[in-house]
């Protein structure tokens, strides 16, 4: 499975609900797949995607997704056991699992030799986790974490591709209209909405 | 919302912040994963802070030069700062130490707190700059202010 054609799958399901992208390819993939207000790329912060989207999950009552990667993910396990920490129903984490550190030179990485995170997921207190390798099977298991409760981590074996063009964004502008994008409590005005 | 790391020196504040339901306080295992999930919340519309100690800010100084500053994110940090009169463990001497240059090499605004002569002040113009600016903003809880961890 390519990531880009699974991409195209969690946006086709998504509506507006809000995805957070793990920097690179993800995040490029993203934008190349249709760009949204809804989508708050990252950059950097390589490993923090799924930490901001638990943020965001804990904040607002919509189902939120986040779409992570093996290598970042390994390098902040610990976001996985505050996420099954605090139960976010509306929490959706999908992990592009290629096995490798593919633009660094396609060094496997520790999924390659046997790190399971799935079971990492349920070992933290995550109990709705699946591990798919086509894009039928993101697609059924994806259609069913947006109608049941999660949290959920859905980890997704893909193929490296050739990379697509930097995406034209700027994470100024990308939080800005992220957060513009939510209603936020009415600031009391005298005479009360008029 | 409050992303922290535990500290005894701020232990005080963060019981009585978990029993205000104002306040959602969520208990990270790293501080960079603090940072992320603070910076998670103010996208999706609310106002966040990150309590950590010296140490942790070595731990999050990435999440703040790739994920803050460039999304301009107004996270305030309360920072224990470690190193000061009284450290007694010297491990956290030059951490403690660096932390306040390491901010300036970032561009970061910070303040320093050694007593409570203006502690309310300080805090609230902090934080209204903080927003202003959209940029985080440290605040430094030295050992003199909270007498903490000195042997």
């Amino acid at each position: 499975m390519l990531r880009f054609e699974a991409t195209k799958v969690i946006l086709r399901h998504a509506a507006d609900r809000p995805i957070v992208s793990n920097l690179g390819p993800t995040t490029d993939e993203l934008w190349h797949s249709g760009h949204r207000d809804r989508n708050f790329y990252t950059y950097g912060s390589m490993g923090l995607c799924s930490s901001i989207a638990l943020g965001m999950a804990l904040s607002t009552s919509e189902q939120v997704i986040s779409l992570d990667g093996d290598g970042s993910l390994l390098m902040n396990l610990g976001t996985i056991a505050t996420i099954g920490r605090e139960q976010p129903k509306n929490l959706i984490v999908v992990v592009w699992d290629n096995e490798e550190w593919g633009q660094t030179g396609h060094q496997p990485s520790h999924t390659a030799r046997g790190t399971d995170l799935a079971q990492v997921a349920r070992s933290c207190g995550i109990p709705r986790t699946a591990t798919v390798r086509d894009l039928e099977a993101l697609e059924e298991v994806f259609s069913t974490a947006l109608r049941q409760e999660g949290p959920w981590l859905i980890v997704a074996k893909i193929q490296e591709a050739e990379y697509l063009p930097v995406a034209p964004i700027e994470p100024e502008i990308t939080l800005y209209r992220f957060r513009n994008s939510f209603s936020r409590p009415v600031t009391s005005k005298p005479g009360g909405g008029s | 919302m409050i992303a922290y790391v535990p500290d005894i020196s701020i232990h005080q504040v963060t019981r009585l912040i978990e029993t205000d339901p104002f306040f959602h306080l969520v208990s990270a295992t790293r501080e960079e994963e603090a940072i992320g999930i603070a910076v998670g919340a103010y996208a999706a519309g609310r106002n966040s802070a990150v309590f950590m100690q010296s140490s942790g800010f070595g731990n999050s100084v990435n999440a703040l030069a790739s994920l803050c500053i460039p999304c301009r994110a107004p996270i305030p940090l309360f920072i224990n700062l470690r190193g000061g009169p009284g450290e007694f463990n010297i491990a956290q001497v030059a951490m403690g130490r660096t932390t306040r240059p390491i901010l300036d090499l970032l561009g970061l605004v910070h303040f320093t707190l050694e007593d409570e002569y203006k502690m309310d002040k300080v805090v609230d113009g902090a934080l209204k700059l903080c927003h202003a600016n959209r940029q985080p903003v440290a605040i430094c809880l030295t050992q003199l202010l909270h007498g903490g961890k000195i042997a």
